[in-house]
């Protein structure tokens, strides 16, 4: 046990610190520093590693900037066009979004008379705490900030609230356009939840367990491979979750003009643009850990700790990037056929897939 | 300098909305939406999915009870523009409406003014008039679907029409000069011969846009979500189409086999071989497939004319009745010699229909003379946008809202064609 008088001392810190060959004798060095080495004591604590850096808010800002960017791209590629290219020419215009960025940051923030003007304006930036908060629970490799046997239920309880934040920003846009996409939201919501739902389930009776870190170790092999079903499930219902084609219903801009947040401008609506790319990190970092084998992967040694981080990191990209693809081979669905594909097809297979997990959880796999 | 002493001036203006707002509909018909528990709601002429009109729904749940259409955001009065200039100043103004459709749309008017006139077009012309009228079909088409798949949210399906769309502009230019309104048809023929050597490029032109059609038809036309969003809806049955007066491809999708080409054929039409696709299903899949047939039909028709065009000896190209005494100078280039055949066209007394079919169907064109002045007394242009218009809106009855979309790609229903 570690007594009170040990904790937020630099020896408690240093602990459970990230172990990084690579920069070990600069950690060390720095360590000896007075007040420097307690600081660097709390950015290597890996709760804090994991907050600030991998798979925290650093990784999310690479992921934002690179999937943006990527997703343009492959979509320009794809469409015999060049894409975004101006910005950096050299290194094919990947700074774009961080242009975009830029320019949302000087661009005028419109409150309209009509709109609810203290939730139009808090709820974009409220929306980030269901947002981010799941990555708490996600191991990277062994570095992980709250590590719980509740880690799965609690992940999907916090997913499930992003659509309620999404109802309420259309709600107090109180602009027709903003409401019917609420009302969408709503509805694709209702449509995906319980497969979601499901698969989760399935894969927590494959492993025995709902811990991720526990998840992780036991997959020796691929989740995807053990219950390919679920992992088709979690596929469409994250694609479903995210608004992407052929699910982008709720934020249909031919439709109903970007839906819920038709109203925002300048940089309150580059939040709430980043808000589904958010999400989609969150999502594929789940889908990475119960199907993809997390941050097993080969150690790279010269990373130590942070090698399970970057085979993670890796993984949860190339999800992104397929999920990126589908915007381009895609039509927007309707309403009503996403939810009936949502509520029979969906909950027939997301069935199978649980049915598979109890199989495999009887013949007792992980064990 | 600025003066330290500055009092900020404080207009006591306030800005309210009006509250006498201008609807388009009667307040009756509110009036009754609101008692039958539905409520009404305009699409456009601002909104991304309507184009340059305004379609007024009334709506129960999600479904459309009543869809009012109100054209005539870009009604660019072209049939009183008509009357003040020459008949032939009158191509250039005809073949704007329709943006890729100008071999069409001249077409039409350069052949009533030719029956007026009793002239007899060289073979040769009549052969390059249909092979510009075809790839502007060809060009309406691809720009319609493009314009069907960026309502349906499909961006890939968007942007690869509308590059293959480049190549037939590229062959336009070649054959013309101008991209797409060259204003190349005159009455008699056309302005000058076109050399063997752009004709060979079109040919190959059709080569390229067929292979690139292959790939469009894997990603958009075949494709499960385009097709799940396109069946079924905006469904016209035969009896339907023709009591709402539909005309062209749209007709076709509804089991009616009628083609203005084939009943009444003008130019070469009757000397290729092709024909006339028709679906059966009425549905606004049917009404796309019809018209991605035709792309098919058109590129064999260029070919065939093409191929024809080999026998034909280059040269004479307009006719020697509308030429006069010009007729050595000027029959393979009218350069030099235009305002001297064409400023003066005086057509007899009466009163000259034309029916052609363009890429949306049916155009017509009448055109009045008084027998004495060089500019026309009358001319009335019917578009196909505008013979359709009222079958579109009885396609959107009882669809759903989000589905207005797939229905107004699926009809391509042009605004600025129809405003004239």
């Amino acid at each position: 046990m570690v007594s009170d008088a040990m904790i937020l001392s630099k020896e408690y810190f240093m602990g459970n610190m990230v172990n990084i060959p690579l920069i070990q004798p600069i950690v060390d060095y720095l360590l000896n520093v007075p007040f420097v080495g307690y600081i660097v004591a709390i950015l290597l604590w890996k709760p804090m590693f994991a907050l600030l850096f991998i798979p925290g808010l650093t990784a999310l800002m690479i992921v934002l900037l690179f999937i943006i960017w990527f997703e343009r791209k492959l979509t320009a590629r794809i469409q015999w066009r060049v894409g975004p290219l101006e910005v950096s020419r050299p290194i094919g215009g990947i700074i774009q979004p961080m242009a975009d960025g830029l320019r949302y940051f000087f661009q005028e923030v419109i409150v309209h008379r009509d709109s609810h003007r203290p939730y139009f304006l808090q709820f974009p930036i409220l929306i980030f705490i269901p947002v981010l908060l799941p990555i708490l629970f996600i191991p990277a490799g062994s570095i992980i900030a709250i590590n719980t046997p509740y880690a799965l239920p609690v992940i999907v309880a916090i997913v499930s609230l992003i659509p309620v934040f999404i109802i309420a920003i259309g709600w107090a846009s109180n602009s027709r356009f903003a409401y019917i996409g609420s009302v969408r939201e709503a509805f694709m919501y209702f449509a995906y939840e319980i497969p979601f739902i499901f698969a989760v389930l399935a894969m927590i009776l494959v492993y025995g367990t709902a811990d991720t870190t526990l998840i992780v170790e036991r997959q020796t092999i691929p989740g995807i491979i053990l219950n390919p079903v679920a992992a088709l499930v979690f596929f469409i219902a994250m694609a479903m979750a995210t608004s992407r084609l052929p699910f982008e219903i709720p934020e249909a801009d031919q439709e109903i003009a970007f839906g819920p947040f038709v109203e925002y401008s300048g940089i309150l609506f580059g939040l709430v643009m980043t808000i589904a790319y958010e999400k989609m990190y969150i999502l594929s970092l789940l889908m990475t850990i119960l199907f993809l084998g997390g941050g097993n992967g080969p150690a790279i040694l010269l990373l130590g700790d942070l090698s399970g981080a970057i085979w993670l990191f890796i993984k949860t990209l190339v999800v992104m990037m397929v999920l990126a693809f589908l915007r381009s081979i895609y039509a927007r669905l309707r309403l009503d056929q996403a939810l009936r594909f949502g509520w029979t097809t969906m909950i027939e297979i997301s069935l199978v897939a649980l049915v598979i997990g109890v199989i495999i959880n009887i013949l007792g796999w992980y064990a | 300098m600025m003066s330290e002493n500055v009092e900020e001036m404080l207009l006591e203006v306030p800005v309210q909305p009006p509250t006498d707002l201008f609807l388009p509909v009667s307040k009756k018909f509110l009036e009754e939406a609101y008692r039958n528990d539905e409520y009404v709601v305009l699409v456009g002429p601002q909104h991304p999915g309507s184009g340059h009109m305004r379609i007024i729904l009334r709506i129960r749940g999600d479904i459309i009870v009543e869809a009012i259409p109100d054209p005539g955001y870009v009604h660019r009065s072209m049939e009183k523009l008509a009357e003040n200039r020459l008949y032939i100043q009158n191509i250039p103004l005809f073949e704007r409406p329709a943006i890729m459709d100008t071999g069409n749309m001249t077409l039409g008017y350069v052949r009533a003014i030719e029956s007026a006139l009793d002239i007899e077009v060289p073979e040769r012309a009549k052969y390059i008039r249909t092979i510009i009228a075809e790839l502007g079909r060809i060009g309406t088409h691809l720009y319609d679907a493009g314009i069907l798949a960026i309502f349906l949210g499909h961006t890939t399906g968007f942007m690869w029409p509308f590059a293959i769309r480049e190549l037939i502009v590229e062959a336009l230019t070649r054959i013309s000069g101008t991209r797409i309104t060259a204003s190349f048809l005159v009455p008699g023929g056309i302005r000058r011969d076109v050399p063997w050597e752009t004709l060979e490029f079109v040919r190959k032109t059709t080569f390229a846009v067929e292979r690139r059609l292959k790939g469009f038809e894997k990603i958009f036309i075949r494709n499960p979500s385009v097709m799940a969003r396109l069946q079924d809806v905006g469904v016209l049955t035969k009896e339907e189409a023709i009591k709402f007066g539909l005309v062209g491809p749209f007709l076709r999708a509804s089991g009616v086999e009628y083609d203005v080409r084939k009943v009444e054929p003008y130019e070469a039409y009757d000397m290729l071989d092709w024909e006339v696709p028709v679906a059966d299903e009425g549905d606004s899949y049917s009404r796309f497939l019809v018209r991605v047939e035709e792309i098919a039909q058109s590129i064999s028709m260029v070919r065939q004319a093409i191929n024809a065009l080999k026998n034909i000896p280059e040269g004479n190209v307009i006719s020697e009745d509308v030429l006069g005494e010009y007729r050595d100078v000027a029959s393979s280039d009218i350069r030099g010699y235009f305002y001297k055949v064409f400023g003066s066209i005086v057509p007899p007394a009466g009163e000259f229909t034309t029916l052609t079919e363009a890429s949306r169907g049916s155009l017509l064109y009448t055109v009045v003379s008084d027998g004495e002045s060089n500019v026309p007394y009358r001319v009335r242009i019917i578009t196909p946008g505008w013979y359709y218009l009222k079958g579109f809106m009885e396609s959107l009855r009882g669809e759903r809202v989000a589905d207005l979309q797939a229905i107004y790609g699926s009809f391509g229903y042009f605004p600025p064609e129809a405003d004239r």
